[in-house]
């Protein structure tokens, strides 16, 4: 059982991360815009090489 | 899938129909306009934010976004589809907004330019708003997760399953993480309730922090001092439930934006002849005396007198009557009218801020806000926060020599009695009904609006574009005409720009030519076409050419072929087809209607089949809308004003709640609580109706809960609920008020579909 509260505070420790991740994401604007991203994908880079020449 | 827009460089993109006068745009040179729309500005990059109507689908994503391709000035484009917005980063040394404007126009995507530029602020503070929910959730989902873990492992575990090294651990990381809730997640409704206590007013924010608080403080008094576990894992779960309610409303908030001034409708420039050049200039610009030139279908920014020998105005906007005016050299014209046929010439006599149609504005916006939500909170709060006390001394007293248990019972009471359901249930349900109203062309402000419209019981229409539609029939009467005749006319009447003709041309196909010999501007028109000699004008001059006096003091617009006379065109507005009975439908479920309008009475008769007549006020100017509001509020009753122009938007403001019409084709709407196509107006009952089922899902979602938690808390005294089943209840009964809420919106309003 010693081993126990390693494992739990590892595992909040991984959360943490987590949230953090969230939190910066949210504050540099990653949820601002939730529906054109879902279109934006859709393209395709081929132009991007054309443009290139 | 975009294959088909590769260009070799920008030639050739314009296919949208002739490109729109592009000197409009040069008013954009001048740096205090172009500032308005400046998002960001840090030596020579500049980022500009434009609002683009016309953006739609995928490709137009892909397309404005490979703006740079255009013109190398250009760093950067990014597109926001949903609100139909772009910005564009740019090199204000290479290239310019101006510039930036004529491509936009050119691919077919006219930025919406209005005076009041960009509302870069608004925007802002809603986007921060949102980002906040979206912080608090996070942090709350993240403790609430893993206290109910660590909760969970406890119960499951028992008293004595757990050795204490562990034990101690969990309670430490419990409390840790709560924190956080407490302080951050938690804190709009507990920064409310001090708020609003400061106020001297108790709104529902009230119960809902004292129920929070009670549930933190206690459960750390209980770890603390060991005298039980606390509850913790509950107080995490609501928090993160409430915020989720939080998220909803602002999403739905976000959805559309409602806040218009005066200067929204207003374009942004306007054509000055300044010592006998004419130029492009901000509409500020304009000084008393200033001569003007506007142009078929703009708008007339600054009160002046007409130059121009004659011209017609469409003042449908200010005063809702709809038929254009015809005015004759030295006329005052309001600003806000819109020219229609030949362009006007036009003197200044205000400066565009001082217009009539400002002051109007003005009047209007100095009004108080008022939102029935905060009402109804306010009041409910009071209510609810007296209740809970009474039951929770009261419990207290009963229990008094036993101090523990008298304080057990009464945080016990607060805890249960914590209107969750209520914070949770109003704004899920209201959200999610905003959120399908939307999906059919309905957009309300907010969701109070819902209530308000509840609670009205006297509907007040305006009529022109409300139910009658914006477009008039010509309506003939006279001798018959073949149809040869009939489309030699009209092929006289399309050359001639005086409204009348342009209604009679309708949607004529240019199937027959016809030659002009004269047109007296504002008089008639005479021509040649299939070989018959066509006089089209007022009845007077008709009268003039034959010689025939007998007409002359006929309405209308007189026709005449090869010297005889025909008969005489009427306008005539149309009620739409399915007023009548939305009507009798509003008057059975006993709500007033009434019928108050600038326009003239000529419509009575048609109208005198849907409203009685005690009911109908024509000829009322907006001052006269308001007073007419005014009174039926005064005699105790809840006006919903339903109306369309700028006319009624003081009437609008006066009324408890209102509806602003739009046809499809208007994209401007005047402010008001709710917008709605004009289409879907025979929906109003039904939409009164569902406010009604609204209520009702909420209140249902209240009961619910209610006894839930009555039944929970006899059964956990009662011993028979153990602590791990307590723990999935909790959050349980939060998700069914949640389910409950969404599924009742959104069945109720199948009714729409």
């Amino acid at each position: 059982m010693s081993v126990m509260p390693l494992l739990v505070i590892c595992s909040i420790l991984v959360a943490g991360g987590f949230l953090l991740a969230f939190l910066f994401a949210t504050k540099r604007g990653q949820y601002d815009d939730l529906g054109t991203p879902a279109v934006r994908m859709l393209f395709d880079d081929v132009h991007k090489k054309t443009e290139n020449n | 899938m975009c294959d088909y827009y590769v260009f070799d460089g920008a030639a050739g993109v314009s296919q949208r129909g002739p490109a729109r006068d592009r000197s409009v745009y040069d008013v954009l040179d001048d740096a205090a306009t172009s500032a308005r729309f400046v998002d960001y500005a840090q030596g020579p990059i500049t980022r500009v934010r434009l609002v683009l109507p016309g953006m739609h689908c995928a490709s137009c994503v892909w397309l404005l976004e490979q703006l740079h391709r255009f013109d190398p000035g250009i760093r950067s484009s990014r597109v926001d589809l949903m609100r139909k917005t772009i910005e564009v980063e740019f090199d204000n040394t290479r290239t310019g907004l101006k510039s930036i404007a004529n491509i936009l126009s050119s691919l077919g995507y006219e930025p919406l330019l209005t005076s009041e530029g960009t509302e870069h602020d608004q925007d802002a503070e809603r986007r921060e708003a949102t980002r906040k929910i979206y912080l608090r959730l996070g942090v709350a989902g993240f403790a609430a997760g893993n206290v109910m873990m660590i909760s969970i492992a406890r119960y499951v575990a028992g008293e004595s399953g757990m050795d204490l090294t562990l034990l101690r651990l969990f309670t430490v990381l419990s409390i840790a993480l709560s924190i956080p809730v407490y302080f951050f997640s938690a804190s709009p409704w507990l920064l409310s309730a001090m708020a609003s206590l400061r106020r001297r007013v108790v709104n529902l924010d009230v119960p809902v922090a004292l129920g929070i608080t009670t549930l933190f403080v206690r459960s750390i008094f209980d770890i603390v001092s060991g005298g039980g576990e606390g509850f913790l894992d509950s107080f995490a779960g609501l928090v993160f439930f409430l915020l989720i309610g939080r998220l909803f409303q602002q999403k739905a908030f976000d959805a559309v934006s409602f806040d218009r001034t005066v200067r929204s409708f207003f374009p942004l420039s306007v054509r000055r002849e300044h010592r006998g050049s004419e130029s492009v200039v901000p509409i500020d610009v304009i000084r008393t005396g200033d001569l003007m030139i506007v142009r078929n279908g703009e708008v007339i920014p600054a009160d002046s007198i007409l130059m121009s020998a004659t011209g017609y105005v469409d003042y449908s906007f200010v005063t809702g009557e709809s038929v254009p005016i015809e005015c004759t050299s030295g006329t005052m014209i309001y600003a806000g009218g819109k020219v229609v046929g030949t362009a006007v010439r036009l003197t200044a006599t205000r400066p565009v801020s001082q217009s009539y149609l400002a002051s109007l504005w003005e009047r209007t916006a100095s009004r108080t806000p008022r939102s029935s939500y905060v009402k109804l909170s306010d009041r409910f709060g009071l209510w609810f926060t007296a209740g809970t006390m009474a039951i929770a001394v009261t419990g207290a007293v009963i229990w008094l020599p036993n101090v523990a248990l008298a304080v057990n019972v009464f945080t016990a009471v607060l805890i249960i009695a914590c209107p969750c359901a209520l914070t949770l249930a109003a704004p899920i349900t209201l959200g999610t009904a905003m959120g399908v109203l939307g999906r059919y062309g309905m957009y309300i402000k907010n969701i109070g609006v819902l209530l308000e419209l509840k609670n009205a019981n006297t509907v007040v229409f305006d009529k022109t574009g409300t139910l009658t539609s914006a477009k008039h029939d010509v309506v003939y009467h006279g001798s018959p005409l073949t149809p040869e005749k009939q489309e030699a006319i009209e092929a006289v009447a399309s050359h001639s720009a005086h409204p009348v003709s342009q209604s009679i041309a309708g949607n004529m196909t240019p199937s027959s030519t016809a030659n002009v010999m004269v047109e007296d501007v504002g008089r008639g028109v005479r021509g040649r076409s299939n070989g018959h000699e066509i006089v089209i004008g007022s009845t007077a001059y008709i009268s003039e050419i034959l010689g025939d006096i007998s007409i002359a003091d006929d309405v209308g617009t007189a026709v005449a072929i090869d010297g005889v006379f025909m008969g005489r065109f009427v306008m005539r507005s149309h009620v739409r087809e399915d007023v009548p009975d939305m009507v009798q439908d509003l008057r059975a479920s006993s709500i007033h209607t009434r019928l108050v309008t600038g326009d003239t009475d000529r419509d009575a008769v048609v109208l005198q089949e849907v409203f009685a007549r005690d009911e109908m006020q024509f000829r009322a100017s907006p001052s006269e809308k308001v007073a007419a509001v005014e009174e039926l509020r005064k005699n105790g009753a809840i006006v919903l004003m339903v109306g369309d122009g700028l006319n009624d938007v003081s009437a609008m403001a006066a009324a408890d709640v209102s509806i602003a019409v739009t046809d499809e084709t208007s994209t401007l709407a005047p402010a008001s609580d709710l917008v709605m196509p004009a289409a879907r107006l025979a929906d109003l009952p039904g939409l009164l109706m569902y406010t009604h089922e609204l209520t009702r899902v909420i209140s249902a979602a209240l009961w619910f809960t209610m006894a839930y938690n009555v039944v929970g808390i006899s059964l956990a005294l009662a011993g028979i609920l153990t602590p791990v089943i307590t723990a999935i209840m909790m959050p349980v009964s939060s998700l069914l008020v949640v389910g409950m809420s969404v599924a009742g919106a959104r069945l109720f309003a199948r009714r729409f579909a």
